[in-house]
């Protein structure tokens, strides 16, 4: 027997989830994903670019050769994107895009 | 429908410098495998878009359009079909540092090269591997995923999914599946070591598993990955080195943008019988590949390929050439604003 999914309860459901997950999740809810905002306490711009840098290599090359660097706007999106696809991390995606956009 | 949407969206954002814009991504190869003497020329265009939401969310969709081509056994010019379909087309939320909801039609997480190394930019290898139809039909339905650090020297990534046959898109033949895939990244040898596991709730309600590793060492320009999936339709692994020539010291401008690939794989049959594994695109008999293959990477997101290999089974043992130029295009829908230095 083949099995359909009711579309709006489906979604709804989802939605549900979603939202109470991010109650969950405390503050990390409230801040903007792509921020490139400080993520190690009291490091200069200088010791983020070079943690961005390793982590950029680390990441990307786990898929790929490590691609140019793009507009922030463009950035920000592309990592969001990576984020999902590649299960990068939250400090991870902040601090490549903090590299990528300096 | 989904540009036009992009477009219209991404005149409503406001201008900020770091606020993401809507991007139509993707990729286009053309490339030409001879097997056993015959020649199929296959080109396809693979148009990814992305439209950020607010903060959380992320509207991803890929389309696949593939040509494939040959010259008719009583002789003319080269003709065949032009398939289209719907890779994948989901919504993300991502609801906090540990949690990222999806739901839609998304690539199945078994192994690694479905989601992350499939396409044609990014593999090493045009020639898919034997295995990958093991799994990895696309999934309609919703996925719970995240990857976060639990220690400073290990991150922890994982998926947990179910596919419910039909959410309305068609094209492509999903089924009723759940599983999920849990993987360690170790950031300091990047080294990413994850396993798979998958389901069936139809049909045969069978059990699939597979493992993965991947391994790019930070003092020499290698990749080496490899997967292995055992399921009721047949079993197999894939081996593959790729190793950049930045370290030859002559010719070295030419030298920088050469790679060479080299991939191992087995396949053996299940107890599906060969009609099964035609169905799902397998080999209908046991079967052992190796390849060779040069990429030359004219410059960031577009190389040249050409790969050697032969297969080796009871049915017969073939070369498989494959040549070709694959690309990566990525177009903003919307005003980015100023470029990062070092362009």
């Amino acid at each position: 027997m083949r099995y359909r999914v009711h579309l709006p309860a489906f979604l709804i459901s989802l939605s549900l989830l979603a939202f109470v997950s991010s109650l969950f999740a405390g503050t990390h809810g409230a801040t903007k994903d792509e921020s490139p905002a400080p993520v190690i306490q009291n490091a200069d711009a200088n010791s983020m670019r070079i943690e961005g840098e390793k982590r950029y290599h680390a990441n990307c090359g786990r898929c790929h050769a490590a691609p140019q660097k793009f507009p922030p706007r463009m950035m920000a999106t592309v990592l969001r994107h990576m984020r999902v696809r590649a299960t990068v991390t939250a400090d991870d995606q902040k601090l490549i895009l903090f590299y990528m956009t300096q | 429908m989904f540009i036009l949407l992009a477009s219209l969206f991404a005149g409503a954002q406001s201008p900020d410098d770091d606020k993401p814009v809507p991007i139509l991504s993707g990729s286009v190869g053309t490339f030409s495998f001879v097997t056993g003497g015959n020649n199929v020329i296959d080109t396809q265009v693979n148009p990814v878009l992305l439209v950020p939401i607010a903060d959380h969310w992320l509207f991803e969709s890929r389309a696949e359009f593939e040509g494939e081509f040959q010259r008719p056994p009583s002789g003319g010019p080269y003709g065949g079909p032009v398939n289209k379909h719907v890779d994948y087309a989901q919504l993300d939320y991502i609801a906090n540092q540990y949690l990222t909801v999806t739901a839609g039609r998304f690539l199945t997480p078994f192994g690694i090269f479905n989601e992350r190394l499939y396409p044609v930019w990014i593999r090493s290898l045009q020639p898919d591997p034997l295995i990958l139809p093991i799994n990895t039909a696309p999934s309609d339905g919703a996925m719970f995923r995240g990857g976060f650090p639990v220690s400073g020297n290990a991150n922890v990534n994982y998926a947990l999914y179910f596919s419910a046959t039909s959410i309305g898109i068609d094209s492509v033949d999903s089924e009723r599946h759940v599983g999920g895939r849990m993987g360690f990244f170790f950031p300091g040898p990047r080294l990413e070591l994850g396993g798979s596991w998958q389901r069936a709730l139809q049909d045969t309600r069978k059990n699939a598993y597979g493992f993965h590793m991947g391994w790019q060492p930070a003092k020499a320009p290698l990749n080496l990955r490899a997967e292995f999936a055992r399921s009721y339709e047949g079993s197999g692994y894939w081996v593959e080195g790729a190793y950049r020539l930045n370290q030859v010291h002559s010719l070295q401008k030419a030298m920088r943008r050469t790679e060479v690939v080299t991939r191992m794989q087995q396949f053996v049959v299940g107890p599906i019988g060969p009609d099964g594994e035609d169905a799902f695109d397998l080999p209908s008999v046991n079967m052992q590949e190796a390849d060779f293959g040069v990429n030359y990477f004219f410059r960031d997101g577009m190389k040249g390929i050409f790969s050697y290999g032969r297969q080796f089974s009871s049915a017969g043992d073939f070369n498989q050439w494959s040549f070709g130029v694959a690309f990566r295009f990525l177009q903003p829908l919307g005003r980015v604003g100023v470029p990062a230095e070092g362009q």
